[in-house]
C-alpha cells in the first residue's frame, strides 16, 4: 500500500516542478544555444518563472491578509474594483485613515510580495529583519 | 528592426553625416549592447572609429495613446541636452549625427564612444576600481553642481520648468491611470505631499544620476551617460536619485549609489555649486526616487501591454514592488529619525 502511493506521488509533477523543468531547458540548454539579447532575455525568463514559482505559493497568504484588510479599512460600498484597488482609492480621496495599524499592514503585506518578486533585493533583507518580528 | 536592415540604413546615412568628420565607408562590427528597457543601444565602428547609437525602437505614435507615459524626451532632444553639457567640464559624449522620427532609421542618434567601465557589478567591486571608488562620490557631486549650473533658457522648450505641485499631480495621474493597483504607492506619494520642502529654484537635472549611468575608468568618473530622463526641478532630486537604495546594487551601507558616502557627495557638489545642499532634503528625495522606480516599472508594465517589448520589460513590470519597500522602509526612517 505504502509503495503503491510512493509511486503515485513519485510519478506526480507538481506545478513547482513543471516549473522547474522549464527552468532547466532554459537554463542548461536555450541559454547557451543563444546569444546576445536573446540569450540575456532567456536569463529573464528563467527568473520570471521563479515569480511564477513563489507567487502560487505566496499568493492565498496575501489575497488573505488584503481582504482582511479591506474589511477593516473599507466603508461598506466601496464601489467596484479588487480590494487592492478600492484600498488605493480610498487612500488617494484621503477617506483611509493611514494610522499604524494601517502601516503594519501594508509592511506585512510588502515583505510577501518582495519575497514574491526579488527575493534577493538588498533592503528585504532588512525589512524582515524589522518587521518580521513585529507580526 | 533587424541588425542587417539597420546596417544598410545606416551605412547610407553616415557616409552623409560623416563626411569630413570621422573618415570611413562603411560600417562594421554592429552589435546590440544588453540591457535599455527603453531605448536602443548599438555599438558600431566606422572607418576603425567606434560609436554608439541611441535609438528608439518604437514609434511614438504607437503609445502616445498610453495615459502617463513618461518615456522621457524625444532622442533629439536629448542629443541637444548632452551638447549643452560638454560646454561644462562634465564628461559626455561628442554627439555626430542625430535622426528624427521621420526618418527611415528612427528617432536616433550617434555619439562617440567613451572608454570606462559601464557595467557596476565590476567597477562596484573590483580592486581595480578602488581608487576611483573612494574619489567617486565627491565627482559626482562635482559633475552634478555643473550640471545644475547650465543656462536653463538655452534648453529645448519641452524642458520647462515646473512646481512640486504640478509633480504630485503627474504622480497622481499615473498611479489612476495605471489602475491604482498599489496601495504602497499611494501611500508614498501622500507621505510626499504632506512632507513636501519648501519649494526650491528649478535647474537642470540630469534626471537619471545613478550608478547604472556611470562610465568610470581607474581614476574615478569617466563619462555621464543616458540623459533621457533630463529635466527641470530642485537641486536637492538629483543628489537624492543618486542615492536611492535602488541603485546601491545591493551595496546599501555605501548611501551614495553603492559607493560612497553623503558627506564626500555633498561636498563635491557644494565645491562647484557654491551652496551646501541639506541632508534631510537630499533623504526626502530618495523616497520621491523610490516612487519615481515604482512608476517606471508600471511604465513598463503598461508598455509591454500595448506591444511594445519583450519579456525583460514584463518582467521589469514586477520590480515595482522594490520601490514599495523601500518606500515603506524610508518612510518608517523618517519617522524614527
Amino acid at each position: 500500500m505504502s509503495q503503491d502511493s510512493e509511486q503515485t506521488t513519485a510519478s506526480d509533477v507538481t506545478i513547482s516542478e513543471l516549473l522547474g523543468a522549464v527552468k532547466g531547458f532554459l537554463m542548461d540548454s536555450a541559454l547557451p544555444a543563444l546569444s546576445g539579447r536573446d540569450q540575456f532575455n532567456a536569463r529573464v525568463a528563467a527568473n520570471v518563472l521563479g515569480i511564477i514559482d513563489r507567487e502560487q505559493q505566496v499568493g492565498p497568504e496575501l489575497a488573505a491578509l488584503d481582504a482582511a484588510a479591506a474589511q477593516q479599512w473599507l466603508p461598506g460600498d466601496s464601489g467596484s474594483g479588487t480590494a487592492l484597488q478600492q484600498l488605493s482609492r480610498a487612500l488617494a480621496a484621503r477617506e483611509v485613515d493611514a494610522d499604524t495599524d494601517f502601516f503594519e499592514y501594508l509592511k506585512q503585506r510588502q515583505l510577501l510580495v518582495a519575497a514574491i518578486n526579488n527575493p534577493r533585493y538588498a533592503s528585504r533583507k532588512v525589512a524582515e529583519e524589522r518587521w518580521r518580528s513585529e507580526s | 528592426m533587424s541588425p542587417d536592415q539597420l546596417t544598410a540604413l545606416l551605412n547610407n546615412a553616415l557616409s552623409e553625416h560623416l563626411a569630413g568628420k570621422i573618415s570611413g565607408k562603411e560600417l562594421m562590427q554592429l552589435e546590440r549592447l544588453s540591457g535599455g528597457a527603453n531605448n536602443e543601444t548599438w555599438r558600431l565602428t566606422w572607418g576603425g572609429t567606434p560609436l554608439i547609437l541611441r535609438r528608439r525602437p518604437f514609434s511614438a505614435d504607437s503609445v502616445d495613446q498610453l495615459e502617463g507615459n513618461i518615456l522621457g524626451l524625444s532622442l533629439v532632444d536629448e542629443a541637444a541636452v548632452i551638447q549643452l553639457a560638454t560646454s561644462t567640464s562634465v564628461p559626455v559624449p561628442d554627439i555626430h549625427a542625430v535622426f528624427d522620427a521621420s526618418h527611415p532609421i528612427g528617432e536616433a542618434f550617434l555619439m562617440g564612444f567613451i572608454a570606462g567601465e559601464s557595467i557596476p557589478q565590476k567597477w562596484l567591486v573590483d580592486d581595480t576600481y578602488e581608487v576611483a571608488r573612494s574619489r567617486l562620490a565627491f565627482q559626482c557631486g562635482e559633475a552634478l553642481g555643473r550640471i545644475h549650473s547650465i543656462d536653463c533658457s538655452l534648453l529645448p522648450a519641452n524642458i520647462g520648468p515646473t512646481t512640486l505641485d504640478k509633480r504630485f499631480a503627474a504622480a497622481q495621474k499615473r498611479l489612476h491611470a495605471f489602475g491604482d493597483i498599489s496601495p504602497v504607492m499611494q501611500f508614498g506619494l501622500n507621505w510626499l505631499i504632506d512632507h513636501a520642502p519648501t519649494e526650491a529654484p528649478c535647474v537642470l537635472l540630469h534626471g537619471d544620476f545613478r550608478t547604472g549611468n556611470l562610465l568610470v575608468d581607474e581614476q574615478g568618473l569617466a563619462g555621464v551617460l543616458d540623459w533621457e530622463l533630463t529635466h527641470q526641478g530642485p537641486a536637492e532630486e538629483d543628489l537624492g536619485y543618486l542615492c536611492a537604495n535602488v541603485w546601491r546594487f545591493g551595496h546599501l551601507q555605501n548611501p551614495v549609489g553603492g559607493f560612497g558616502g553623503y558627506d564626500e557627495l555633498i561636498a563635491g557638489y557644494a565645491s562647484t555649486a557654491g551652496w551646501t545642499p541639506e541632508l534631510s532634503t537630499i533623504r526626502y528625495w530618495e523616497i520621491f526616487a523610490a516612487l519615481s522606480w515604482g512608476l517606471v516599472c508600471q511604465t513598463m508594465g503598461a508598455l509591454w501591454h500595448s506591444g511594445n517589448g519583450d519579456v525583460e520589460r514584463a518582467a521589469v513590470a514586477r520590480r515595482r514592488s522594490e520601490a514599495e519597500l523601500d518606500i515603506l522602509l524610508l518612510i518608517e526612517e523618517w519617522e524614527n529619525a
